[in-house]
């Protein structure tokens, strides 16, 4: 439609325009800019080519924040999307009532990321700890534990938290998919003497499969921006066991004042993670049959 | 007949105490540690080490109290409340005035801004915060409410734009046009008859926005020095460290930030699973 007057346009898209420029539009290329610079945020920047990017590649705890995020990947994919599509499967078997399940299950999705965090610095915890105690009232105390204060179990149990977390959303949002599944297509098959089961593997899981595309996509996406919980938990402790991307990119900038190097650091991981988008949505074009959300 | 019919209703029966039996331990996972959270506040701190499974003995509401009072939490729920509201009414109408010219108007940097906006939703905030929080610094406003609310609008908006803008394309075309020939000009026709017409879609970008103000801990902890100007997840840590020792006035404080909300949710479950869904899907 022809705008009615030439200038209506504008000042429509003005204030949204004008806001991202300011939040977003600017401070993607500030930090462009700062990357090739040394700057402590007080003294004069000073331009030093592409030093900033050789040491991130360099540095091994950089480096470490790389692989502790793919090993959370790793962790997410089978505690929150896998789960999370089993627990789909399960609330929505038919003719069962189970509406008070999938609020449960959700609960967690709304909180806020840091009061779950520390709650479960709680469950943790060495001393009165819910876990240890239930562990020991079954009585296996030989499995207890200082689950975050350990480097080699820290990292599988905040994953374990993300999974509480997320598991009801990636359940919400397959559970919306199978109530798009074409009910007809589930009847005939009923008819035909199909259980329940086949109706899961045979229909539904096939049919789910451009959204667990997506989901994947999310989880792995959404591994690179996270930050609460392993902050408040354990801020990448215990020895950098639990370092990712962006705790060791505030304790840079923001601890130690290396404004340019945490730009750097910035500017690689936003790189990678609009690669690893791009190059997924290369591999998923033409895959068979679909159910767009 | 009924010979036919009682085996199968045993079977039924089995079947479906198995299903409830299986739903319900899942359901357990997901509340104990809550429960967990709500019951030791109200136990001494050598009850909850020594019992950590027992009921609580006496249910004494006055540890609500002292929890809110000590924390300061009024001062943190105000500052929630305050910066999640101005952050989300700019949002809805800005993004709704947006979403409007992007979806049904002609104009030549159309285009621009679209690609423009949706850099938005394609970064991750960490791509560009290091010179954020220089640039609020530069502008003076850091440590102010301004540093928290700007920042949410100019985030929030890519993901408004584009739901609302969605939500317009699906609308005929005719609806615009026949008030355009009855002469209704942009603005008029944004505020009479657009405004109106994407409400549910207002309700979406509502309800993500909101929860996403609310919860939000990154760029709070980083632009927020002065406790009186603090919002809840950043409040709720600083106490945490106050009163590291404290168990049962932690448990007490992180109640009181979790209950209001769960019952809020339970109420409008399908409004908030439906926002964030759609919020995070896109």
């Amino acid at each position: 439609m022809k705008p009615s007057s030439r200038w209506t346009p504008y000042v429509l898209v003005g204030p949204a325009v004008a806001f991202f420029t300011f939040v977003v539009g600017l401070p993607l290329l500030g930090t462009i800019g700062l990357s090739f610079a040394s700057w402590t945020g007080t003294n004069r920047p000073k331009l030093i080519g592409l030093d900033n990017f050789v040491r991130a590649f360099g540095d091994e705890v950089y480096r470490g924040a790389y692989l502790n995020t793919f090993i959370y990947i790793a962790a997410t994919l089978i505690l929150e999307v896998a789960v999370g599509f089993a627990l789909a499967g399960l609330v929505s078997v038919k003719g069962k009532r189970t509406g008070w399940y999938r609020i449960t299950f959700f609960i967690p999705v709304m909180l806020p990321m840091v009061v779950i965090a520390v709650l479960w610095s709680f469950i943790y915890s060495n001393d009165g700890g819910l876990l240890n105690s239930f562990l020991g009232a079954i009585g296996r105390e030989d499995l207890q534990h200082v689950w975050l204060g350990d480097p080699t179990t820290a990292l599988l149990s905040v994953s374990v938290v993300s999974g509480w977390v997320y598991a009801g959303f990636y359940m919400a949002i397959f559970y919306a998919g199978l109530q798009r599944v074409p009910q007809h297509l589930l009847e005939a098959a009923e008819l035909d003497g199909a259980s329940e089961w086949d109706l899961f593997f045979r229909i539904k899981v096939p049919l789910l499969r451009g959204m667990t595309e997506v989901a994947v996509l999310l989880c792995v996406t959404g591994a690179f921006s996270t930050f609460d919980l392993f902050y408040v938990m354990t801020n990448g402790g215990p020895d950098h066991a639990t370092e990712i991307i962006t705790t060791y990119v505030v304790t840079t900038v923001f601890r130690d004042h290396e404004v340019g190097y945490g730009a750097a650091m910035s500017i690689i991981m936003t790189v990678v993670v609009v690669g690893i988008g791009l190059v997924y949505a290369r591999l998923r074009r033409g895959g068979g049959v679909d159910l767009e959300y | 007949m009924p010979r036919r019919h009682s085996p199968r209703g045993a079977r039924w029966l089995a079947s479906n105490t198995l299903y409830y039996t299986v739903m319900t331990t899942f359901s357990l996972v997901f509340l104990v540690p809550l429960v967990w959270m709500v019951m030791s506040a109200f136990k001494t701190q050598q009850q909850i080490f020594d019992s950590p499974w027992s009921l609580p003995t006496s249910i004494d509401l006055s540890i609500l109290a002292t929890a809110w009072e000590r924390g300061g939490f009024g001062t943190y729920v105000g500052n929630s409340i305050i910066v999640t509201t101005v952050a989300v009414s700019a949002i809805l109408v800005f993004g709704a005035m947006a979403a409007f010219a992007l979806s049904r108007l002609k104009f030549r940097l159309r285009g621009f801004f679209l690609v423009f906006l949706a850099l938005g939703l394609l970064l991750p905030v960490q791509s560009y915060f290091v010179a954020q929080s220089s640039l609020l610094n530069a502008i003076g406003i850091n440590d102010t409410r301004l540093a928290l609310i700007i920042p949410y609008i100019g985030l929030g908006l890519s993901l408004a734009v584009y739901l609302l803008k969605a939500y317009l394309d699906t609308l005929p075309r005719e609806l615009f046009e026949s008030a355009r020939m009855d002469g209704c000009g942009d603005l008029r026709m944004f505020v009479a008859l657009v405004f109106p017409l994407i409400r549910p879609g207002l309700a979406t970008v509502a309800v993500f926005s909101i929860l996403s103000a609310w919860n939000e801990f990154l760029l709070a902890t980083l632009y927020i020095q002065s406790d009186e100007l603090k919002t809840i997840p950043v409040g709720l840590v600083a106490f945490t460290g106050r009163y590291a020792t404290d168990y049962p006035l932690l448990f007490a404080a992180l109640s009181i930030i979790t209950i209001p909300m769960i019952a809020i949710y339970v109420i409008f479950h399908r409004q908030v699973t439906s926002g964030i869904t759609e919020g995070t899907l896109r």
